[in-house]
């Protein structure tokens, strides 16, 4: 069992393998034309991916995957077609230092069940424009969808002159088999995007990896900010795609001076506040109360399907489920993050409450991801900033779209968001091309003047102190 | 630096710290509490536990040392559990405790 599982990783990588030694050879001209080929087949097939993810795994809406797979293509690949990923890219004669991109070699690509085919073409596209042979083992709900995303944009490589095998796809399912083949030696860069089981494997299994953590997003709402334009704001982000973006705005924190306010327009705008009866019913079939994480039947789900598993009666044409919470944590399942349009609700004191709120929310789960505020105030914006831990803080924008970039800011577009060492990843930073390659780089020659115009013999001068040598460091200069 | 209020009916004693709690103003606030506590306290064992409850107010605290977190931590192992709570951090002095993994231990408000 084991040694058949092992004979297929190394068949898989053998063929990846022979991809990449291809791949090191092609030019920055060869390279480009099979990313644009890919880009052009991959926004081609953009709707009939997304109704075929909506269709296998039964979450989400399709016309918001469609938006995703716009962003996958079409923004992605403007971000990143210009940039030079072959051979120098970058020489720079006052410091002598010139900069050579190599490929990495196979990339194992993990893709969610939230996001399947946009974060397959995604991954191909980085992948292609950095020459580098990717393997892509989907979830198992999503591999028909992911399959076919896959299939579409290795053809469309191979009429362009991609090498054989450049891009190839493990069967779902098996567990042991994902495992074995990401730990395998020969794989170059594991590209985790999943559940924090996932993204741990990848990182235990040997080979270095880029993964992503799970989020759980506060959403600061200011006395400063434009209340009407924060909720529309809000909504337009947690109704996205039915809430999958792990970017999601998860709670909504507010001072009590304004939350009258806030609340009106919130069910002004269609949401439905729910009565503490409501909220322990949705608590049941949202949350696993054991593990304190969402349950996998909620997530991409609408309103009414979540209104109906939980057998609460709501308006039809209601946008989101909001959860009035008094607090953080196990006695407040809902306080957790959860992918679908149930949204936490906070009400503090003050200012200095509101924000203390935010830092429970945000280390519940959410180290590192994202967070959002609406304001008007820089000095406040600043504040809350640097007291939230998260890779990226978005400022009056929906968070979904923009922590993933490419829309409602300068974020390069990106469906695998790093979340720092605090969700146990490498970076803070929306993964693109510039992580896909090896850097190397050309040092030539270039004296330090000053250490060598030193009298070196004075270091070995027991009676020389720090202020001695410094001055003879600098003299002269 | 430090006031005390005891209300001796709840028996709380709730201790209001003020401005820069450095290393070195930490430690001299530690005999001064410690002594505090033995002179309120009517457990014949000194090293017993406090029979009243301990509140530690940060409200006009700007920056704590380890070394405070150290008192906050002597503070909660001399009262019964659940008898210590910090009130009023500041939303720095907030995350300081929550990095150092002890806002939930030390119920941090």
């Amino acid at each position: 069992m084991t040694e058949n599982l092992m004979e297929r990783a190394n068949d898989i990588l053998e063929r990846a393998i022979l991809a990449a030694a291809e791949f090191q050879e092609f030019n920055q001209e060869q390279t480009d034309k099979v990313v644009g080929a890919v880009y052009k087949a991959a926004l081609n097939a953009r709707i009939k991916l997304a109704k075929m993810a909506v269709e296998e795994t039964g979450i989400g809406i399709w016309e918001d995957k469609m938006w995703k797979n716009v962003i996958g293509t079409q923004l992605v690949y403007e971000n990143i077609k210009d940039e030079r990923t072959v051979g120098v890219i970058n020489d720079d004669p006052i410091t002598g230092i010139s900069e050579i991109a190599q490929p990495l070699g196979p990339i194992f690509a993990v893709t969610p069940v939230t996001n399947p085919t946009s974060t397959a073409i995604y991954k191909i596209l980085i992948c292609m424009k950095t020459r580098n042979p990717i393997i892509i083992s989907s979830h198992r709900n999503a591999a028909r969808s992911t399959g076919e995303a896959a299939r579409i944009c290795y053809e469309a490589a191979l009429a362009a002159g991609a090498p054989e095998d450049c891009v190839q796809m493990i069967p779902a399912g098996s567990r042991d088999f994902t495992q074995t083949v990401m730990a395998h030696p020969r794989v170059a860069l594991i590209l985790a995007t999943g559940g924090t089981g996932l993204v741990k494997a990848a990182y235990s299994s040997g080979n270095p990896a880029i993964g992503v953590g799970p989020g759980n997003v506060p959403v600061f709402i200011d006395e400063s900010a434009d209340i009407p334009f924060a909720i529309s704001s809000i909504i337009r982000s947690k109704t996205f795609d039915n809430g999958t973006v792990c970017a999601s705005e998860q709670s909504v924190i507010v001072e009590e001076k304004i939350a009258k306010e806030v609340r009106e327009e919130f069910e002004r705008q269609n949401c439905h506040f729910m009565t503490p009866e409501e909220i322990q019913k949705v608590e049941q079939v949202a949350v696993i109360k054991e593990s304190m994480s969402m349950s996998p039947f909620i997530v991409g789900q609408s309103v009414e399907t979540i209104a109906q598993k939980s057998g609460i009666s709501v308006p039809i044409g209601t946008k989101i489920l909001l959860a009035e919470l008094k607090g953080v944590g196990r006695d407040y399942p809902l306080s957790v993050e959860i992918l679908a349009p149930i949204l936490a609700f906070y009400t503090a004191k003050d200012y200095n409450s509101a924000i203390k709120l935010c830092i429970d929310l945000n280390y519940l789960g959410g180290i590192g991801h994202s967070a959002g505020i609406y304001a008007n105030d820089d000095k406040r914006i600043m504040e809350f900033s640097q007291l939230i831990n998260a890779g990226r803080i978005v400022v009056n924008t929906p968070t979904s779209q923009g922590a993933v970039g490419g829309t409602f800011n300068m974020l390069p577009p990106s469906l695998t968001l790093g979340c720092g060492t605090g969700g146990k990843n490498i970076t803070t930073e929306n993964i693109t091309v510039k992580h896909l390659i090896n850097i190397q780089r050309v040092c030539r020659r270039k004296m330090n003047d000053r250490f060598f115009s030193i009298d070196r013999s004075k270091y070995l001068d027991e009676n020389c102190n720090e202020a001695d040598l410094r001055f003879e460091y600098h003299k002269n200069h | 630096m430090m006031d005390f209020d005891f209300n001796p009916e709840e028996r709380v004693l709730t201790c209001i710290f003020k401005g820069r709690l450095d290393t070195i103003l930490s430690n001299q606030l530690s005999a001064e509490l410690d002594s505090k506590y033995i002179s309120l306290s009517e457990n014949e064992d000194i090293n017993g536990l406090l029979d009243f409850s301990l509140v530690f107010d940060l409200k006009d605290v700007s920056f704590i040392s380890s070394s405070f977190i150290r008192l906050c931590l002597a503070g909660k192992k001399r009262v019964r559990d659940g008898s210590f709570c910090i009130l009023n951090s500041d939303p720095f002095i907030k995350k300081t405790f929550k990095i150092a993994g002890l806002d939930e231990i030390l119920k941090v408000k």
